[in-house]
């Protein structure tokens, strides 16, 4: 049991961490050490933000983003799950895949943006296809994993009890890997989120990277600011919400604390 | 005398007899094959425009192409400068700082949440200020690469410095070890595993940092290329560069992975 | 003067999210000679443990005193080396790197420090695995290292906390005989927690049987069985006898004992 004191200490620390760090940004700034030019101030970056969020700007860049990203994350998922499935359950899918998830893995899929302009042109498919691709490998590793290792104590029992292949799978690996799925579906957020900012650096006509980009090329540092922190947000919520879920699906294992 | 040991007098090795092909070996080596076989046919074919995939043997010679192109190396050197400036650079920072930060508790909660945030954060979306701030040539991709690669290391090396057993500690305090020996002797050895693990993630990032670095603003570099190639629809000649790309995070990624296996193996029980 | 003198000891601690307090030991007085070899054994959370970190000095005292060579204990020291039931050996050292450990952080001058440690490693039996790492060891040789690690810095007392606890009944046994040859070198004065009855006989001059709530001395037995000891021991009757009177004082404590225990 963690013990709920130091919980709150640590989340009373991390908040005023983050409040010194919003501080000291000010100060900085305020007092000639850091030029405003280059990373702007606190205060300036709220009140671009509240003019961005009234002509809508806000709106319809995370707008943009988190429809890219929804659907990006839709299809990690899916794939990622069902393949993952079949590759823990079937050993064969897994060697076979193997070498592509090893190449996947060490390329850095951006190396192939330009491969996938080239496919689908500039725009919302793209990066789509970047996201996806960014999100399925940890959806596929983890639920891998989860499906591979499963109790062989609990495959065994339900074994001597007549079940059939398919029902171990039914009711002992798929119930038994949710945890490391739900896992490895927040790690495939951040993945996610970062993929879709990523390729609308390059080539969007909306949402939080193509603003990033639009008003880089301006010089403009506050407006800049204000998708960048809001990209940082959005990735903490995202994953947050995730951290959420996987807490709930964990509940029933067998907390593993001091038992005096 | 008669030693308990019989199980384990002689060190544990593990055999493998790496001349004899396992099944999963083969059967992902069938695959890779299918895979090169579909892809050479199916422009023939007509399922796939050829413009858009290539294919390997066209692929292959434009590899040949490229490597005797004196300008391969070039583009390649300068990529890689940029790679290990900023790797070198995060490792100069962030062992250090995992280090120190790992060993008090209060700073571990301080600076816990606000990297943890910036870890999950893409700090690649901060190359468009790096270009404002530091201009259009190496120095952005170099800091992209920093940033990519510092959070990873702190992080683990920080996790690792914490992850002491505690009855180890003991012990050592009960031979008079000072706070000091304790830190040098223990802790810091200790967190190697955990220290590499960061190398090992942060070389992904790294790698990452350096192509899109590069994709995004550039005169020269593996990046300048694909764009170049990209562009000008010589997928031929793209994949190669992606492929060298690949190929490299590839090698760097398994031989850490290779001595993280070695010194985890010190901690196997 | 006695070696080990404990005087009125009383360590209490209080429990995590609470301001109840309660005793591992309480007025515990006891006095052990030089070259003498005690065991102290007792049902689980007697205090036997916390009773030998005091005399490690890994523990603070909330009453009374510990003092070894008419020196009272403020902390850990160079006369005293501890062998736990974890072995504890650094994992990146092998088994002449963990010996030297100690010697290490005593900064020992006595001599060079390899020569040492291998003479200790060879007292223990483990003369040919002085380069293997601890995972290529067993459970019973990693406490050999333990052991020799312990004897190296050349300790007045040698603790040793249940450090056969975690291996199998066969090879505790073993350890058991093969302790008794290596103390027999020397004759240092041991302190030996044990809850394992016939192990607390077999290797005792004097056992001191502790019993619960709070962790207090019931009795102490002196043990007058001839040494060396050998397996033989243990099938004659004064062996018996001592094991007969032990369990009755474990049987007191089994039957006063909660047997639904609090989970934290």
């Amino acid at each position: 049991m963690i013990d709920l004191f130091y919980r709150r200490q640590a989340m009373i620390l991390g908040t005023l961490s983050m409040i010194g760090l919003l501080v000291f940004w000010q100060i900085a700034v305020d007092s000639g050490f850091i030029n405003p030019f280059f990373i702007s101030t606190p205060s300036q970056v709220w009140a671009e933000f509240l003019v961005q969020l009234e002509d809508g700007q806000v709106a319809a860049n995370v707008g943009a983003t988190l429809y890219c990203f929804a659907w990006s994350m839709g299809l990690a998922t899916v794939v990622g799950i069902v393949l993952g499935m079949l590759a823990g359950w079937f050993s064969d899918v897994e060697a076979a895949l193997e070498p592509f998830i090893w190449f996947k893995y060490s390329a850095p899929t951006v190396a192939f943006y330009p491969l996938f302009v080239a496919w689908l042109g500039y725009g919302t498919p793209t990066i789509i296809a970047i996201a996806f691709l960014f999100a399925l490998t940890p959806i596929y590793a983890n639920t891998l994993s989860g499906i591979k290792n499963i109790d062989r104590d609990l495959a065994k029992a339900a074994r001597s009890f007549g079940a059939r292949p398919l029902d171990v799978f039914l009711q002992v690996a798929l119930p038994g890997s949710v945890p490391v799925m739900m896992a490895g579906l927040r790690l495939g957020v951040g993945r996610a989120l970062t993929g879709v900012v990523v390729a609308e650096l390059f080539g969007a006509n909306a949402g939080l990277g193509y603003a990033i980009t639009y008003y880089g090329q301006l010089m403009q540092t506050t407006k800049m600011m204000v998708s960048i922190a809001i990209v940082i947000l959005l990735g903490v919520i995202l994953t947050q919400i995730l951290s959420y879920f996987e807490t709930k699906t964990d509940a029933w294992r067998v907390d593993s604390g001091p038992l005096i | 005398m008669a030693d308990v040991t019989t199980d384990r007098t002689t060190p544990r090795q593990v055999y493998f007899s790496s001349f004899c092909p396992s099944r999963q070996g083969i059967v992902g080596t069938l695959a890779v094959f299918a895979f090169l076989v579909l892809w050479q046919l199916a422009p023939s074919l007509g399922w796939v425009n050829g413009r858009f995939t290539s294919r390997p043997t066209e692929v292959f010679l434009a590899a040949i192409e490229i490597f005797r192109d004196d300008d391969f190396f070039f583009h390649a050197r300068v990529s890689l400068t940029e790679f290990v400036a900023g790797f070198a650079l995060a490792i100069i920072v962030s062992i250090p700082l995992g280090v120190l930060l790992g060993t008090s508790k209060i700073a571990r909660y301080l600076i816990d949440p606000p990297l943890m945030a910036l870890y999950i954060a893409p700090t690649l979306v901060l190359l468009p200020i790096m270009v404002i701030w530091l201009g259009i040539h190496m120095a952005p991709k170099i800091a992209v690469v920093f940033l990519g690669a510092v959070f990873p290391i702190v992080l683990n090396t920080m996790a690792g410095m914490s992850e002491a057993d505690p009855r180890m500690l003991r012990m050592a305090r009960s031979f008079g070890a000072t706070k000091f020996d304790i830190f040098a002797r223990v802790l810091v050895p200790g967190s190697l595993p955990a220290l590499l693990t960061g190398i090992r993630l942060a070389v992904g990032r790294a790698v990452l940092g350096v192509v899109v670095g590069e994709l995004f603003v550039s005169q020269a570099g593996i990046g300048y290329q694909l764009n170049l190639y990209g562009s000008a629809m010589r997928i031929d000649r793209l994949l190669v560069y992606a492929i060298v790309v690949s190929a490299f995070g590839y090698t760097l990624t398994v031989l850490v992975l290779s001595v993280e296996n070695k010194v985890r193996d010190w901690r196997s029980k | 003067m006695s070696q080990i003198e404990i005087r009125d000891l009383g360590i209490d601690y209080r429990k995590p999210n609470s301001n109840e307090v309660f005793s591992a030991v309480d007025s515990v007085d006891l006095s052990i000679e030089k070259g003498e070899f005690v065991t102290i054994v007792g049902s689980s959370g007697c205090g036997k443990s916390t009773l030998l970190m005091a005399v490690a000095g890994l523990v603070n005292l909330s009453r009374g005193s510990v003092w070894i060579n008419d020196k009272e204990v403020t902390g850990p020291g160079a006369d005293r080396a501890v062998v736990f039931q974890e072995a504890s050996l650094l994992p990146w050292r092998s088994v002449r790197g963990n010996v030297k450990f100690g010697l290490e952080m005593q900064r020992w001058s006595g001599g060079d420090l390899n020569e040492r440690a291998m003479q200790m490693i060879r007292l223990v039996g483990l003369g040919r695995f002085s380069d293997y790492h601890p995972h290529q060891l067993s459970g019973g040789m990693r406490q050999r290292v333990n052991i020799a690690r312990a004897l190296a810095v050349n300790p007045e007392v040698l603790l040793m906390d249940e450090p056969f606890g975690a291996l199998d009944a066969q090879t505790r046994e073993i350890m058991g005989t093969e302790l008794l040859r290596i103390w027999e070198r020397d004759k240092k004065t041991a302190v030996f927690v044990t809850h394992d009855i016939e192990e607390a006989i077999f290797l005792a001059d004097k056992i001191v049987v502790m019993g619960r709530n709070p962790g207090h001395i019931k009795e102490v037995i002196k043990v007058d069985l001839p040494r060396p000891r050998d397996e033989a021991v243990l099938d004659s009757e004064g062996f018996h006898n001592l094991r007969k009177r032990l369990r009755a004082h474990l049987a007191e404590d089994m039957s006063s004992m909660q047997l639904v225990r609090e989970v934290a």
